[in-house]
């Protein structure tokens, strides 16, 4: 009797124990559920892992890990301190001053100090990769004192656009920036988040940095997952289904599915980015300007935006996107027109067309190939016979930069977009004067035009107002003589879970979220 | 001839094989038009960093010397860095392997699982309804495009029905609450030697869909297979002779038409795993699987040549391999086969 008593003790004492031990089990996996976000990208996340040499995807995630030394937002035109807490530049523009926050301690637990500010950026500019090429202007880089760091400029460049690039502009400690140790993994930043785990082709796992020098009060997430999803069916799903809490591209038929889902949210943001049709100057017959006009003409920009794009993207002005500086109302803009390129043709000898021309663009793009398809619809009603050809990035610039002129292909339609806020590379990449085609598919060259946009890059620095004067006169004979056309400057739709509260998306720092900034409402 | 003279042989024949595939993919991702040095250094690259990654990737030699260096260091474990991903080849195929083999593995044994059955009796039910149904089942299974398929799963199971997860080889935040060691890259496997049951059961729900999804082309196989190889064997005299002397029906169809009937059957399914690696892009994009289909098509996408290089000889060493070894197990497990 005493035993069974003493055994039924003895049980209920080890239920009553496991019941505890289940009930505290559970409430400390509750009490140690992360808050952790979750990015789904649509390929390979980490390609560069080197913060001199950053010029991909990467870039998603490197500007959680990494910190410049500003911050630009395109929407007021104005810088926020980030690693440095003010900066002032001299009258003439060519000398460049930073103050250095004090305190900050990179993830490795070194401080951030001048003397780290100048390695960087001087690694970056020898090891010449990526877009290191933004800090051509510099001359020499100096140590003032321990939190002071000065810029000696070839000639008065914005300094303040540089320093806040989206690339080659990252600050990381001299101590630990071996190019083999980053690219097995590792980063050396002061950003608010670092490395926990990175299995290629799967994911990358950020955990926050306690040390990080906004300091954690707050709501912030403590982990950041970016998954690599392919297939945008799936990641759509995921978004749906809150396994996900944001994904920066999907095709427009997926974006309208998502609209009306209120766990959803869709937020559209114009971009720096546009596409551009270039048209071969040196080959007939579009070496003749009035052909050129004409078949700016010819473009259903409308029916592109409509049809194409359900709307997210907006008729180019001029060849700066709307947003950057430099973008104006004051340049001409073309219209769709038959009757005006039938006039144009005719002029030029062609009255019922009767030629052909072949455009090239990036295979798998399926909105180029698509606006390629309404172009050529339009173009067939002027006897004007289209090839559309579809390739690889290489093989389109490898065909663009033959030899010889009249092997390339007539219209080279691409994307553009800049490496840091400056409306230069879209006027001199591909309009400018060059001895060695790179990306000037126009094979264009007026030296009056070059003059403009050399001196507008110069005053830059020091009188903004007079430098968009210069770009808009630049744009206008861009409009005149129509070395390529800008069709449409996209917008960007990017999808979010309702929930996911603090996002903005600055077109500065394409498909970047600063994850520190955002937080989940529940 | 005795076996180890046999293998021998094959191996040395295999080598043979295994050097032409190398050349001809090598030549095949030269001639294709590409230019790796401006995957290399991006898409913005100046004339002089074009001019560097050349010589970094040993782009300005002649190709065939290009290919000896290749080739070279290839035998010494050095599959070259991967022009997209800016990792090792090996590292990178050793990294997506495990994901791959695993999806392959669990799909192969449903696939034997259902179909051996049904394709057994399919057999011995000739002209019947269940016959029927198995010829339907092998048909839709080779036919079906297995990523349509995916979606389709992806809709029913995990968006309407919500009973299992949509893509992915486990969750990620799972994971990150319940860290797995990394032992042989099988979460099922590394899972349960470390005892870990919550990731264990959060992979095996993982792979229910994409796995289904892939083993339907083998399955529908496996069913044509055994039935076409077993509706022959039971033609055969012994079989009557068999039946005749009044041998129970399962006796004779398990005992005696199987044995000789699986070997085909052996055959397809070995090669069909070697196909798979590097064929289930499709079915791993839908699942977002990290495996080496999909790494295998991102770099053909791009002509990352060093990638593509790694992954041909890979699948074909294990064509080569499975073939030998399904080749030496028929002769073991038949004395008939003669190994000539």
């Amino acid at each position: 009797m005493y035993n069974e008593k003493g055994g039924e003790i003895r049980m209920r004492r080890v239920f009553l124990l496991m019941l505890f031990g289940v009930v505290t089990f559970g409430l400390w996996s509750l009490g140690a559920q992360p808050n952790v976000a979750v990015y789904v990208y649509n390929s390979e996340v980490m390609i560069f892992w080197d913060p001199s040499d950053t010029y991909s995807n990467e870039i998603i995630a490197m500007n959680n890990m990494y910190e410049q030394l500003i911050r630009y937002d395109p929407f007021t035109d104005s810088f926020q301190p980030v690693l440095a807490e003010s900066y002032e530049k001299s009258a003439d523009g060519l000398t460049w001053t930073f103050y250095l926050r004090k305190g900050v301690k990179f993830h490795t637990g070194n401080e951030l100090t001048a003397e780290a500010v100048k390695f960087s950026i001087e690694r970056t500019i020898e090891r010449g990769m990526g877009a290191s090429y933004i800090w051509a202007p510099v001359e020499e880089i100096e140590v003032v004192d321990r939190y002071t760091v000065r810029f000696h400029l070839k000639y008065p460049a914005p300094l303040d656009l540089i320093a806040s690039g989206a690339y080659a502009a990252f600050v990381f400690d001299p101590e630990y920036s071996d190019h083999e140790w980053f690219a097995a993994g590792h980063d050396s930043g002061t950003g608010p988040y670092t490395v926990e785990a990175w299995k290629p082709g799967d994911y990358l796992i950020l955990k926050r940095f306690d040390d990080y020098w906004r300091g954690w009060e707050g709501n912030h997430f403590d982990k950041v997952i970016f998954k690599v999803v392919p297939e945008p069916s799936t990641r759509r799903l995921m978004l749906e289904a809150g396994t996900a809490d944001y994904t920066n591209m999907l095709p427009i038929t997926e974006i309208e599915a998502l609209k009306d889902n209120p766990e959803v949210e869709i937020v559209t943001t114009p971009s720096f980015q546009n596409l551009l049709a270039l048209f071969n100057t040196r080959k007939p017959p579009l070496d003749n300007v009035l052909v050129r006009r004409a078949l700016a003409y010819t473009i259903p920009y409308q029916d592109i935006i409509d049809g194409v794009r359900f709307g997210y993207a907006r008729q180019s002005r001029g060849v700066v996107p709307y947003g950057l500086w430099g973008y104006s109302d004051r340049v001409k803009q073309y219209t769709y027109s038959l009757e005006a390129a039938r006039f144009y043709l005719a002029q030029a000898g062609y009255p019922k067309g009767g030629f052909k021309l072949l455009l090239t663009h990036v295979a798998g793009d399926e909105d180029e190939r698509r606006v390629a398809e309404l172009w050529k619809s339009t173009l067939a009603k002027l006897g004007i016979e289209l090839e559309i050809r579809g390739m690889p990035w290489e093989a389109q610039v490898e065909l663009g930069q033959a030899p010889d002129p009249t092997k390339r292909q007539d219209i080279f339609l691409f994307y553009w977009w800049p490496d840091y806020p400056h409306p230069h590379s879209f006027l001199r990449e591909m309009f400018g004067t060059r001895d060695e085609i790179l990306f000037n598919f126009t094979y264009y060259s007026n030296p009056l035009f070059d003059e403009l946009i050399a001196r507008a890059e110069e005053l830059a620095g020091i009188d903004r107002a007079e430098a968009i004067n210069l770009y808009v006169e630049a744009q206008n004979i861009l409009m005149e003589e129509a070395p390529g056309v800008a069709i449409y400057d996209l917008k960007y739709a990017r999808a979010k879970r309702t929930s996911l509260k603090g996002y903005v998306d600055n077109p500065a720092y394409p498909h970047v979220v600063f994850w520190y900034e955002c937080w989940r409402e529940e | 001839m005795g076996i180890y003279v046999y293998v021998t042989r094959r191996l040395l024949l295999s080598l043979v094989v295994l050097f032409g595939v190398s050349i001809l993919t090598f030549l095949l991702t030269r001639v294709v038009p590409s230019r790796p040095e401006i995957l290399w250094v991006g898409p913005r690259a100046t004339a002089e960093q074009i001019a560097k990654a050349r010589e970094i990737l040993g782009l300005d030699k002649p190709l065939y010397q290009q290919y000896l260096m290749y080739i070279g260091a290839f035998v010494r474990g050095d599959w070259g860095i991967s022009i997209r991903t800016k990792q090792p080849v090996l590292r990178d195929i050793a990294s997506r392997l495990p994901a791959s083999l695993e999806l392959i593995l669990v799909s192969m044994f449903l696939a034997v699982l259902f179909g051996l059955p049904l394709g057994i009796l399919s057999a011995a039910k000739a002209g019947t309804v269940l016959d029927h149904l198995g010829r339907l089942v092998s048909v839709a299974g080779v036919a079906l495009p297995a990523f349509w398929l995916g979606m389709i799963l992806q809709l029913v199971f995990a968006k309407e029905l919500k009973l299992l997860p949509l893509a992915e080889r486990v969750d990620t935040i799972t994971l990150l609450l319940h860290p797995v060691k990394h032992i042989t890259g099988f979460y099922l496997i590394d899972s349960l030697l470390s005892g870990n049951f919550v990731v264990f059961v959060d992979a095996l729900k993982h792979l229910v869909l994409p796995a289904v999804t892939l083993s339907t082309y083998p399955l529908g196989l496996t069913v044509r297979m055994a039935r076409a190889t077993l509706l022959e064997v039971l033609g055969e005299d012994y079989i009557r002779t068999a039946r005749a002397y009044g041998l129970r029906e399962a006796k004779v169809l398990g005992k005696y038409a199987l044995k000789n009937a699986l070997g085909p059957v052996i055959t397809v399914l070995a090669l069909t795993f070697a196909y798979s690696l590097a064929a289930t892009f499709l079915v791993e994009s839908v699942f977002a699987w990290p495996g080496l289909g999909r790494y295998a098509s991102e770099a053909i996408m791009v002509v990352d040549y060093p990638a593509i290089m790694g992954i041909t000889m890979l699948v074909a060493f294990t064509y080569v391999a499975l073939n030998l070894i399904v080749d030496v197990m028929l002769a073991v497990l038949d004395p008939r086969v003669r190994l000539e």
